[in-house]
């Protein structure tokens, strides 16, 4: 047993995180530049766990964890998480043309929530051709509809639609795999998402100056940034120990990712507030990133969120 | 990154868990430290011939020499055998030994490792004073060296297990003149050494485990300190890291199966309401927090392990995984209380029940470093903020 990313598995890490630093900084979540939809299939994100023939990186879900959770940091678009699914998916009914598309970027998987009565709200709608929907009993994907109205969402850094859910999937699978695989990859883009709170609260508290010291001498300062490390390295360990169930196709890798992704979405929110009250007035102010983190915590909480009595289950 | 065990792995469990099964004492530990004594050593001696004790102590010393991975095994086999608490053999034990096996010289390792592993003799541990707890560097129990002795006067407080232990792992300042840090030496102390008076306290919960220390005129040999003189500081550092290292393990895997018993009794008691107790959503909502709590603090530690396992060391990592046990064994405890409603009301000193688990696990977030200690290590250590 060995918790540790081995080598390459660090490699693939720190490659993905460089890139991030470089081309989607995390203050411009806002404005992700076009092209970027090629750029993160170039970079192999949305097949880290399938294999290389059809454009994979053929690493495990535990690689997969570790560096989309990079991508949760820098506030990637919350899109990915379909087009990660949507391959697997793809993949699983056969469908290998579809997969390689997806995997290229070609085309494009807009994230839909949980379908209630007859209405479906979908995220990151702007450019993309098909709807993914995924629960416990299966997934399905549809082609987008023609004349969707697109909005804003709480979160700024996608857009949403909701749209009549389509008479008809184009593909569909029956099984939790794909729920699992999608609870899963929202955990990893929820650490990171209160990964990056808790390093931006932090760098703050080192460097702002009140009473003639950094804010971050103070406890009422230190210890709440101090319970922001707590709640992500509890999130982190679960979220690598469960996607490693999931390669083992283990009985509990359920349980495992339910209790990761409720871990991960705690830290999310959790750090998400407490990062703005360190940045006191700053932290309120659409120009502070602070919000941008928040309202992404908020989000995420929908995308295949964990019920009490999926962790109750005996 | 690979959660699975190897099968030489896999066959240090099936020997640990018959061994268990068949050796683990069926009485329950008797309530505190004086009765207690007699049990705790037989049991510690039981595991230590059934070579069990030291398991990644070195093999010269009288232990295994087995991996850290082997060790967490044994823990978790422990914990699911319900093998009772390791009492007064734990600062010998889990962190005095290890000191000297870091820190001690080949007399000190040869004298006291075999005799701790093999339940000869008993440790505890002198580090807190009146007016020095979260701040250690702050004591004043001094030591002058006279001769080839050194001569000690002043006191101690909270010392686990001192009217029952042998040996004291003992903080005193050697030089007063020097900075706080500084002048500081770690001594293996006698405890029946005359001029020492040993004041035994009583707990909230009933328990008499702790003990106010004095020392007056005591004449200890000078080679009796580990690590050199005022070099205590960095020796006590490296006993506290030990302190919050591994030793819980077992406790994390018995916490897991206690938040397990809480679900399943909440399933199976009913309420004043005449509706079973997990029918209430709160309680639901919280027994599900705990349990995704408790399997998260699995996963910390087997992480954890496996970095020290890489690098050697587990960093101020440490840190934040004994925060995150004592704050949630106390999170447990007051679910359980919860679920008791008004017979947590029926204690009395003695009684060995949640409301007593409650009551002495208060110790946790004080013992051993504060929470609010443990929170400015995290602060500073981890996130690199300003002291
Ligand atoms: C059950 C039990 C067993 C123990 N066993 C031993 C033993 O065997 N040997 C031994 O040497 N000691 C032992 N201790 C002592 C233990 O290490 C101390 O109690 C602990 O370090 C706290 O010190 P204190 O009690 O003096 O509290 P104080 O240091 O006076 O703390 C009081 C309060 O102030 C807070 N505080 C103090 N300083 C700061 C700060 N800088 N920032 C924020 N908050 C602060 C603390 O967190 C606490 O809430 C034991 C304690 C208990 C409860």
């Amino acid at each position: 047993m060995d918790l540790y990313p081995s080598d390459t598995e660090e490699a693939v890490r720190a490659a993905s995180e460089a890139y991030l630093r470089d081309h989607i900084p995390l203050n411009a979540a806002r404005l992700r530049p076009d092209g970027i939809w090629t750029d993160m299939a170039a970079m192999g994100w949305f097949g880290i766990a399938l294999p290389e023939d059809i454009g994979g990186v053929a690493m495990s879900h535990g690689a997969e964890a570790l560096v989309l959770a990079e991508l949760g940091r820098y506030l990637a678009p919350i899109g990915t998480i379909a087009m990660a699914v949507a391959a697997n998916v793809a993949i699983a009914t056969g469908d290998q043309a579809l997969a390689m598309d997806i995997l290229a970027g070609t085309r494009r998987v807009a994230l839909g929530l949980t379908e209630a009565g007859g209405q479906l709200r979908v995220l990151e709608v702007r450019g993309a051709n098909m709807v993914l929907v995924t629960g416990d009993n299966g997934a399905s994907l549809y082609d987008a509809p023609v004349d969707w109205t697109i909005n804003d969402c709480l979160d700024p850094s996608t857009s949403q639609a909701i749209i009549a859910l389509p008479p008809k999937a184009r593909i569909q699978t029956t099984g939790s795999r794909a729920a699992n695989h999608q609870r899963l990859v929202a955990a990893a883009f929820a650490l990171g998402c209160a990964e990056a709170a808790r390093d931006m609260a932090a760098g703050y508290a080192r460097v702002r100056e009140q009473f003639g010291r950094p804010i971050g001498s103070f406890q009422g300062v230190k210890h709440p940034c101090a319970d922001m490390a707590v709640r992500c390295s509890a999130a982190r360990a679960q979220l690598l120990y469960a996607a490693l169930t999931l390669d083992s196709a283990r009985e509990d890798a359920a349980f495992q990712i339910a209790v990761a992704k409720r871990l991960a979405d705690a830290a999310a929110i959790g750090n998400g507030r407490a990062s703005i009250q360190v940045h006191g007035g700053m932290g309120m102010t659409d120009e502070c990133d602070a919000h941008l983190v928040l309202k992404r915590a908020h989000l995420l909480q929908f995308i295949s969120p964990v019920s009490t009595a999926m962790l109750l289950a005996a | 990154m690979d959660i699975d065990y190897s099968t030489s792995e896999m066959h240090f469990r099936e020997e640990v868990r018959a061994w268990l099964a068949v050796n683990t004492p069926k009485e329950p530990r008797p309530f505190d430290g004086t009765e207690g004594r007699a049990f705790d050593l037989a049991w510690q001696r039981r595991q230590y011939d059934g070579g069990w004790a030291g398991i990644n102590w070195p093999t010269e010393y009288g232990g295994r020499g087995l991996s850290l991975i082997e060790q967490i095994i044994w823990f978790e086999e422990y914990a699911r055998a319900g093998a009772p608490f390791i009492g007064v053999c734990f600062v010998g034990v889990n962190h005095g030994g290890p000191t000297l096996i870091a820190r001690g010289s080949e007399d000190q390792k040869h004298y006291h490792l075999p005799r701790i592993l093999k339940a000869e003799t008993i440790w505890c541990q002198g580090f807190s004073e009146p007016g020095a707890g979260s701040d250690l560097a702050g004591i004043r129990t001094h030591a002058r060296i006279d001769g080839d002795e050194l001569v000690i006067n002043g006191s101690k407080i909270w010392t686990s297990y001192a009217d029952l232990a042998d040996w004291q792992e003992l903080l005193v300042r050697t030089d007063p003149n020097a900075e706080r840090h500084k002048g500081l030496s770690w001594v293996i102390c006698d405890m029946r050494t005359p001029g020492i008076t040993v004041r035994p306290i009583r707990l909230m919960s009933g328990q008499i485990d702790l003990c106010e220390v004095f020392y007056d005129e005591v004449r200890v040999p000078v080679e009796n300190i580990v690590g050199g003189i005022d070099q205590g500081w960095s020796v006590a550092m490296s006993t506290l890291g030990f302190e919050r290292g591994t030793g819980f393990i077992a406790e994390q895997v018995s916490l897991a199966a206690h938040v397990e018993q809480l679900i399943g009794r909440a399933r199976e008691t009913t309420g004043t309401d005449g509706r079973a107790l997990i029918a209430s959503e709160r309680l639901a909502d919280d027994l599900a927090t705990l349990r995704a709590e408790v399997t998260a603090l699995k996963a910390m530690t087997y992480r954890t392990v496996s970095e020290v396992a890489r690098t050697g060391t587990p960093g101020a990592e440490a840190s934040i995984v004994r925060l995150y046990t004592s704050e949630l064994s106390q999170r447990v405890a007051r679910c359980e209380i919860g679920m008791m409603g008004q017979t947590m009301l029926d204690f009395s000193y003695g009684m060995k029940d949640p409301t007593h688990r409650y009551l002495y696990g208060f110790a946790q977030t004080i013992a051993g470093g504060s929470a609010q200690i443990q929170r400015n290590i995290i602060g500073e250590r981890v996130l690199g903020l300003p002291k």
